[in-house]
């Protein structure tokens, strides 16, 4: 285990090195006058949820990277370094994790915390400190709501979400009724009730159920054979959009249900079911016509992402991941703040100033951000099952 | 009104689920008959068997069958399931059960004996199989859910044809087997009095082996037919089992016919319901009608005894 870690590291660490030696001697001469800052990384680096803080950490390392060799933002007057702080993705570890970027005096601004629950822990001691924070992932509501100035987020929050959803429904798919289904998780319970009201608004008729997340999907209590009645109500309905908040397993029993009982109308669903698996465990006959809606931006068919994918890869030894552009964004918008400060405005309170005015054009969307911290406009993108494949379709209406 | 408006619909469905619950809760009742103790390790007998007839299926259905292949290849995952849920079963009497009734145990050991086994089981299942569903392949026309008819206005799936057949098949030949047989006659002499029984020159530890067994194999064939439509997974079993388990209590637990009918009225008392309320009161409504009938009669509907009744 040591060993594989001490690996993992060493390989971000010749990365870095080789790079260096490619900027030759004017670079070096350079680093001997110009200050060192360091931007930190706080996200889950082991644990269950490692994968997902690792396709953040190499977009972290790769945009300083490239910012150090001048490629992204031309000559900078300063040099950048990296330091990761590992917090399992956890609530519990968070502080300490937090305790020890905000313990370093060269650390200028932090891509993360990764998750809502760690960046809820953390975000006082951050705030004490007057050290930005800037996440690409954390998207629960309230983070925004306690008047952390130094807080920032480049994904829209989960409340962005369901009004978009709806507007899509009712404006886009022009539906008067609509059958909405949560699966009783705090997460989804709490997207359908927005999705539900924004609906409503413009004039849907909204029929709201609640059907329990499954045991087959180690997601709740419900059991399995609900999904035939909840398909049978639905039908009766007549609605011709079902918009269901939860999770693919899920969804997918549900969808297969809806269309076993003969309902034809179109399906909808949220980012917990934007995954492949959706489409497998449904089969592709069932999913083909689903939309599915994401804070998150698929970049693969994207030019201006190609180059970004190859480089990650490179550094990462896998290709890029769920919120890896985001995080690559959020590193990128820390540097052009520091870019514009220049060395003698560079300090913790500057840049948390700085960041409230920023306007910058990232791989996912342009980066500004409202008074509380969020993503400017909502960022919702909208994907549609065709032919067994999910593709997006772009930002939602 | 909401509860008459399609009511064959959901009596249909309710009836469908009715069948599988009454498959597992069979296992539950023989086990309590012959030992008087709840086998709380069922739910992995279940799930072991939905896993024996993915495999076997997976390994022999090459393209989608049709007509009298698609029935052969029906029978072909339920066996695979029984016997998957009978070898779990037995190993799990040996293991779990056989070593503490040797040392006299109280019941309570039993217990969680039963709860290990079951952690032990799908922790294993999970690890070895991954921890996602996995999909049976489709055996029959189009998909594992198609409609095969439509009566009194309500749709009727090809898979609840094949439940209901496949758990009448089974329930009579297990009534028969238990009624008629040798085997069954021991279970039922153990049932009605172990020390007696034992006196009478029956061998107990392979009495109540054989009812381990048995139900394995009906719990095994209910996971295969469960994971027909819904797919396989480590957690499949938790659900399902605990419901059967229900059922086996309305019907008065340690009586094979009670199990039956406890089975489908749990499964109709689940379902009706749905045509008026939210989903999210299915569980409120079908315990609380376990309750009201625990009040009236306490040995559930049939009574208990699995010596006299069956």
């Amino acid at each position: 285990m040591q060993n594989r870690l001490l690996r993992k590291l060493a390989v971000p660490a010749v990365a870095v090195a080789v790079s260096a030696l490619s900027l030759g001697a004017t670079a070096a001469t350079a680093a001997a006058s110009a200050p060192t800052y360091t931007i930190a990384y706080e996200g889950p680096l082991s644990g269950g949820n490692a994968q997902l803080g690792l396709n953040m950490k190499f977009a972290v390392q790769l945009a300083i990277n490239q910012a150090n060799a001048g490629r992204t933002f031309g000559k900078l007057p300063f040099q950048l370094k990296f330091l990761p702080s590992d917090d399992q993705g956890s609530a519990t570890q968070s502080p300490t994790a937090a305790q020890q970027v905000i313990g370093d005096s060269s650390v200028m601004a932090v891509v993360g915390p990764a998750f809502s629950g760690a960046t809820k822990a953390a975000e006082p001691l951050y705030a004490q400190a007057h050290l930005a924070t800037v996440s690409p992932s954390a998207t629960a509501p309230e983070l925004a709501q306690h008047g952390w100035r130094n807080f920032f987020r480049v994904v829209a929050d989960d409340n962005a979400q369901g009004p978009a959803d709806a507007t899509f429904a009712v404006k886009t798919l022009k539906a008067k009724t609509i059958f909405s289904i949560d699966d009783g998780s705090a997460y989804a319970s709490g997207l359908a009730t927005a999705f539900d009201n924004a609906a409503k608004k413009m004039g849907a008729k909204v029929t709201h159920q609640t059907a329990l997340g499954t045991t087959q999907c180690q997601a709740g209590t419900g059991n399995v054979q609900q999904y035939s009645a909840v398909a049978t109500t639905v039908k009766d309905s007549k609605a011709p959009v079902t918009f269901y908040a939860g999770y693919y397993c899920d969804f997918a029993l549900l969808a297969k249900s809806l269309r076993a009982a003969g309902y034809k109308g179109t399906l909808m669903s949220d980012d917990g079911s934007l995954d492949p698996h959706y489409v497998s465990e449904a089969g592709a006959k069932v999913a083909n016509g689903t939309f599915i809606s994401c804070a998150c931006a698929d970049l693969s068919k994207s030019a201006a992402a190609a180059p970004f994918a190859k480089q990650f890869e490179a550094i990462a030894h896998f290709p890029v991941g769920t919120y890896s552009a985001e995080a690559y964004d959020a590193t990128n918008t820390i540097i052009s703040v520091m870019k514009q400060l220049g060395p003698k405005g560079i300090n913790r309170a500057s840049i948390v100033n700085a960041l409230h005015h920023v306007t910058y054009k990232g791989l996912t969307k342009v980066v500004h951000f409202q008074a509380n911290g969020n993503i400017a406009g909502t960022a919702v993108y909208i994907y549609h099952v065709v032919k067994g494949k999910i593709v997006e379709l772009g930002l939602a209406p | 009104m909401c509860f008459t408006q399609n009511f064959s619909q959901y009596l249909v469905i309710g009836l469908a689920n009715g069948f599988l619950y009454a498959l597992i809760a069979l296992g539950y009742t023989l086990v309590y008959g012959v030992l008087q103790l709840i086998n709380f390790a069922h739910s992995e007998v279940f799930m072991s068997g939905g896993f024996a007839g993915y495999f076997v299926l997976q390994a022999v259905v090459g393209k989608q069958p049709h007509g009298v292949m698609s029935v052969v290849m029906i029978v072909l995952g339920i066996a695979a399931g029984a016997l998957g849920g009978g070898l779990v079963a037995f190993l799990l009497e040996r293991v779990a059960y056989r070593p503490l009734r040797r040392r006299k145990a109280p019941k309570l050991a039993f217990l969680i004996s039963a709860i290990g086994a079951s952690y032990f089981l799908y922790n294993l299942a999970g690890k070895e199989f991954g921890r996602t569903s996995l999909s049976v392949p489709y055996i029959f026309n189009g998909s594992n859910s198609g409609i095969a008819f439509t009566i009194f206005g309500a749709q009727v799936q090809t898979i609840y044809v094949i439940w209901a057949v496949a758990a009448i098949v089974l329930l009579v030949s297990l009534d028969r087997v238990v009624a008629k047989t040798k085997l069954g006659k021991g279970i039922r002499a153990v049932a009605e009095d172990a020390e007696t029984a034992s006196l009478m020159g029956v061998n107990i530890d392979r009495v109540i082996s054989q009812a381990f067994v048995l139900g394995g194999l009906l719990g095994g064939a209910a996971g295969f037919l469960f994971g027909l439509n819904f797919g396989v997974v480590y957690t499949m079993g938790f659900t399902p089992a605990l419901k059967a388990f229900t059922a086996a209590v309305l019907g008065g637990i340690g009586n094979l016919r009670g199990a039956m009918l406890g089975g489908l009225v749990l499964g109709v008392a689940e379902s009706l319901p749905l045509s008026c309320v939210n989903p999210a009161w299915q569980d409120v409504i079908a315990f609380g009608i376990l309750i009201v009938v625990l009040l009236f009669r306490p040995m559930g509907l049939l009574g208990e005894r699995l010596g006299r009744s069956a």
